[in-house]
């Protein structure tokens, strides 16, 4: 198993050079004029072109262009981003905290209904439980997210008053920027337990529910179809009837025996999932104006910003080859066949 | 998952749901003041630098301006043709001598205890290191040009990437005598106390200095030219001398929060806070300003309607804004390698690269453009069509000029003159462009290729949206055809709009190829003339030229409107204040009841 750990870590830091140097040169295709639009932000200033292209080297070659960027990263630096104003090492730190504890919440969330809808769906297949659960999975899955997103927050918040677009209220987002809170985590349910403020944390959560809910009814969807794929083929399997033979109540069959067995594909599914939710959900984290990672990917590729587009490119690009590696793992340690393989 | 633990998980998420709503409680529609110390304004672009030298997008100095920085005499309210002092204590004038009689120097008494946000003291050699600083900063594609022309004489510091200029010049021409800073101008410029008003902001030389910025001395000053954006510690710090102070800059949540100046030289102001925050959606701005979490939104035109009848919303409308739309001929196009001039000849399939030099084909253009449907469809109605561009609310404007309206028949006749009767019988095609996502521009265009095509079948007008990278690549190349770009006003006098339309090395004229002696002869004496009946002489023989010369099509003046809670007051209009939310906002005056 640690060899195994060890060779799929090796592969990491060819896996982001690759990825790295394919978006760069990709980018170099656009002229540098295109790319220096980054710097103008009004047609004002477009007597200075020529002049910026000089001031950034954007007329460099690319190889020299690539070899300055790879030099900095070897330093640590992954350079500036025009867009995030800041270091992009900086930027990914800030709003990566706020794309995380979006994707924890919602992770849970959707791991829980998955399974257990997935189960229900196939225990109870073909009654009217089942009916339900694929119908509602299958309309999360159609449903843009922006339009279930936008109906949640004129409902919710637009009619109701209840849960606000945002990460926190005036109060506390006031709060937080005041001495009186240390920020030991960068999540602010976790950081509001841990400040012992317990006003800060409903008044977080409550800034969660939309979001999550827009994600996990969207996402749900492809998870009950796996799980209920996965439990109807375990349950037909002969030592499932053999339990029942034997004379288990279904709930243990269920439970103890089939489930197990059919969240091993789930397992793998999972981890990609949480890592594409790390990645950040760009329309969620628009609707809501959650301040997440994916959301400025987005801005920084429409605006050229190619530090920042490498900078997160390598950056996930470790985070996907992570996640499987712990995918696979799991898988391991839930099954011992693979184990012994 | 046993029925047992499913049923508990049902009844705790309803519980933590009914925790959460009873805690948060649904508002009615008549609800006192939220927040009533603090003001709210969300709108949808994120500023740039917070360093006034720096800073020349609309997001970075509404932020700045006149919140937190101020300059040494600014606009009278509304009113944008009368200044009150402000760092200065008397607003200079021929009348009192603080301007010379041959309109080359202007003497500013500076206000004594006025204090930074830091607590030090402003001096007169402040303002001096200020104004230098923001002459020789000169940052690729900034505001410095604003004072450079004025005071040196150049629009940059810089020749193809090398400093030209001298610092004894620069030095010369701003300098400290007693309690006064005096202004030597290169020329007489006539809009030089407009352009003070909106730039002048002073901050402290020491603390500049102390946190790594140019000490002020000549030795140094070519080490901290042209920076990058993230160069300078203003660039996130301030330390102006503003009612209101900056507390935070949150790049990732994408919020600015303001405090009040306590130490503030006139009275404190009513708001203690101010909060201006991105959200790029317009849904989330609407519902946050229908629950009184917002005070101030931005709104787009076509979305006016949905805020409109809002319960404890106003909407005010007409303001004239200081822009203006252009469609322009490029009179000398680059047809190397160009995929917007077909064939590059007079033969039907394509336009040479001086297709747009006869003055015929430009009117034939003028005349068959649809202003009123423009307008309507763009706008929402909600703008005024120009005669040129000296638009109105600047000296000089006469609404009386000619102005190109909609005739079919004068296209025709047009149309049949231009190239010695040629091209209506041969015809042409080329491909008009306009950046991607700007819905008016898009309109606009179609409007062209519908209204020309429709007078000749040989007349064929291809679309094509590019993105804004593309676009501005194509015009400084000068490979645009027909195409879209505006102009929002810097300092609200005409020269501001003249300059960059009219005069052989203005942007446009560069960009299009035109250039006519008498024209910068026109536009120079109209910039250097004090008196004003004389200048809105020469502004309007200089819309009668672009009137008769057709240089563009002058497509529209938008006015602008702003949203609000209606318990918001001490707001007023000022079309030069950066617009953060439509408009722009003197938080100073502002408050909430």
């Amino acid at each position: 198993m640690s060899r195994f750990i060890a060779r799929r870590l090796l592969l990491l830091p060819f896996v982001a050079l690759g990825v790295t140097a394919l978006i760069f040169s990709l980018l170099q295709l656009l002229t540098p004029a295109m790319r220096a639009s980054l710097y103008i932000t009004d047609p004002k200033q477009l007597n200075a072109l020529p002049d910026i292209i000089r001031k950034y080297h954007l007329d460099q070659p690319v190889y020299v262009q690539y070899w300055e960027w790879l030099r900095q990263v070897l330093h640590g630096d992954l350079g500036w981003s025009e867009t995030a104003r800041e270091p992009v090492l900086t930027a990914i730190r800030g709003y990566f905290p706020a794309t995380f504890e979006l994707a924890l919440y919602s992770f849970a969330c959707i791991l829980v209904l998955g399974i257990w809808l997935g189960t229900l769906s196939a225990v109870q297949k073909d009654k009217i439980v089942d009916h339900l659960s694929r119908s509602t999975s299958i309309s999360g899955a159609s449903l843009p997210t922006f339009v279930w997103g936008l109906v949640l927050l004129m409902v919710f918040y637009g009619h109701f008053g209840w849960f606000p677009p945002g990460r926190l209220g005036l109060d506390a987002d006031l709060f937080v920027r005041s001495p009186q809170f240390h920020p030991y985590t960068g999540l602010l349910t976790i950081d509001a337990l841990l400040n012992g403020q317990w006003w800060l944390l409903w008044d977080a959560l409550r800034h969660l529910v939309l979001p999550v809910a827009t994600l996990t009814y969207f996402i749900t969807a492809t998870l009950v179809r796996i799980t209920r794929s996965s439990m109807l083929e375990t349950l037909r399997a002969d030592y499932v009837r053999t339990a029942e033979a034997k004379g288990l109540p279904r709930d243990v069959v269920v439970d103890k025996h089939a489930r197990r067995n059919a969240l091993i594909p789930v397992i793998t599914l999972a981890g990609l999932l949480f890592v594409g939710l790390l990645s950040g959900v760009v329309i969620t984290e628009t609707v809501f104006n959650w301040p997440g990672i994916g959301r400025w990917g987005v801005t920084a590729s429409q605006q050229l910003d190619i530090p920042a587009v490498t900078g997160f490119a390598l950056i996930f690009a470790g985070m996907l080859v992570l996640g499987n590696l712990c995918a696979d793992v799991l898988y391991a340690v839930v099954d011992p066949r693979i184990r012994l393989q | 998952m046993s029925v047992v633990a499913q049923r508990g998980l049902a009844v705790v998420a309803i519980a933590v749901v009914a925790v959460l709503a009873y805690g948060t409680g649904a508002r009615g529609a008549a609800e006192s003041v939220r927040n009533p110390d603090t003001l709210i304004i969300l709108t949808y672009g994120d500023p740039q630098s917070l360093d006034p030298a720096y800073a020349y997008d609309t997001a970075s100095e509404g932020v700045i301006w006149p919140g937190i920085y101020e300059t040494l005499i600014t606009y009278d309210g509304s009113v944008l043709s009368r200044y009150v002092p402000r760092l200065a204590t008397t607003v200079p004038t021929l009348q009192n001598g603080l301007i010379s009689k041959d309109g080359l120097t202007y003497t500013f008494p500076i206000r004594q205890g006025v204090h930074f946000h830091d607590g030090t003291v402003m001096t007169p050699e402040d303002v001096r290191y200020s104004m230098l600083r923001f002459m020789l900063q000169d940052r690729d594609g900034g505001p410095s040009w604003l004072l450079l022309t004025p005071l040196l004489g150049t629009d940059s510091t810089r020749t193809k990437g090398a400093v030209t200029v001298q610092y004894a010049d620069a030095a010369k021409a701003v300098t400290v005598e007693g309690q006064d800073v005096v202004f030597h101008l290169k020329h007489p410029y006539a809009a030089f106390l407009s352009i003070l008003a909106a730039w002048s902001f002073v901050l402290p030389e020491k603390w500049a200095a102390a946190h790594g910025d140019w000490d002020g001395t000549a030795a140094t000053w070519t080490k901290y030219n042209n920076p990058k954006l993230q160069d300078r510690y203003e660039f996130d710090h301030t330390n102006g001398t503003g009612p209101f102070m900056l507390q935070t800059w949150d790049r990732q949540a994408k919020e600015e929060i303001l405090v009040r100046n306590d130490h503030y030289w006139r009275a404190p102001a009513k708001l203690a806070r101010v909060v201006i925050r991105t959200v790029t959606e317009f849904p989330a701005r609407q519902l946050q300003l229908q629950r009184g979490d917002a005070d101030a939104i931005a709104v787009d035109r076509p979305d006016q309607s949905k805020v409109t009848g809002m319960a404890g919303v106003t909407v005010q409308d007409g303001y004239p804004a200081l822009v203006i739309q252009v469609f322009h001929f490029n009179q000398k196009i680059d047809v190397a390698g160009n995929p917007d001039v077909g064939s590059g000849k007079l033969d039907g399939n394509g336009i040479p690269p001086d297709f747009f030099s006869d003055v015929h084909v430009r009117r034939g253009f003028a005349y068959a453009f649809d202003y009123g449907t423009f307008i309507r469809d763009g706008y929402r109605g909600k703008a005024l069509q120009p005669n040129g561009p000296i638009i109105q609310g600047l000296l000089g404007y006469d609404p009386s000029l000619p102005k190109y309206t909609f005739d079919r028949q004068k296209a025709i006749a047009e149309f049949k003159e231009a190239w010695g009767g040629k091209l209506w019988d041969t015809g042409f095609h080329f491909t008009e462009t306009y950046n991607t996502g700007n819905a008016v521009r898009q309109i606009g265009a179609q409007i062209v290729k519908d209204d020309v095509e429709s007078l000749n079948p040989k007349f064929h007008i291809d679309i094509r949206n590019i993105q804004f990278s593309s676009f501005l690549q194509l015009t400084v190349q000068h490979k645009g055809t027909l195409y879209a770009l505006g102009w929002a006003v810097d300092y609200p006098d005409p020269d501001d709009f003249a300059q960059p339309f009219l005069a052989s090395n203005g942007q446009y004229p560069k960009q299009n190829g035109f250039s006519d002696p008498h024209v910068d002869q026109l536009v120079k004496q109209a910039a250097e003339t004090a008196d004003p009946a004389r200048r809105a002489q020469i502004y309007r023989e200089l819309t009668k030229f672009a009137y008769d010369n057709v240089l563009a099509i002058y497509a529209a003046q938008p006015t602008n409107f702003v949203v609000m809670r209606s318990w918001v007051h001490g707001w007023y209009y000022n079309a030069v204040l950066p617009p953060l939310a439509n408009v722009g906002f003197d938080f100073y005056t502002m408050s909430k009841q």
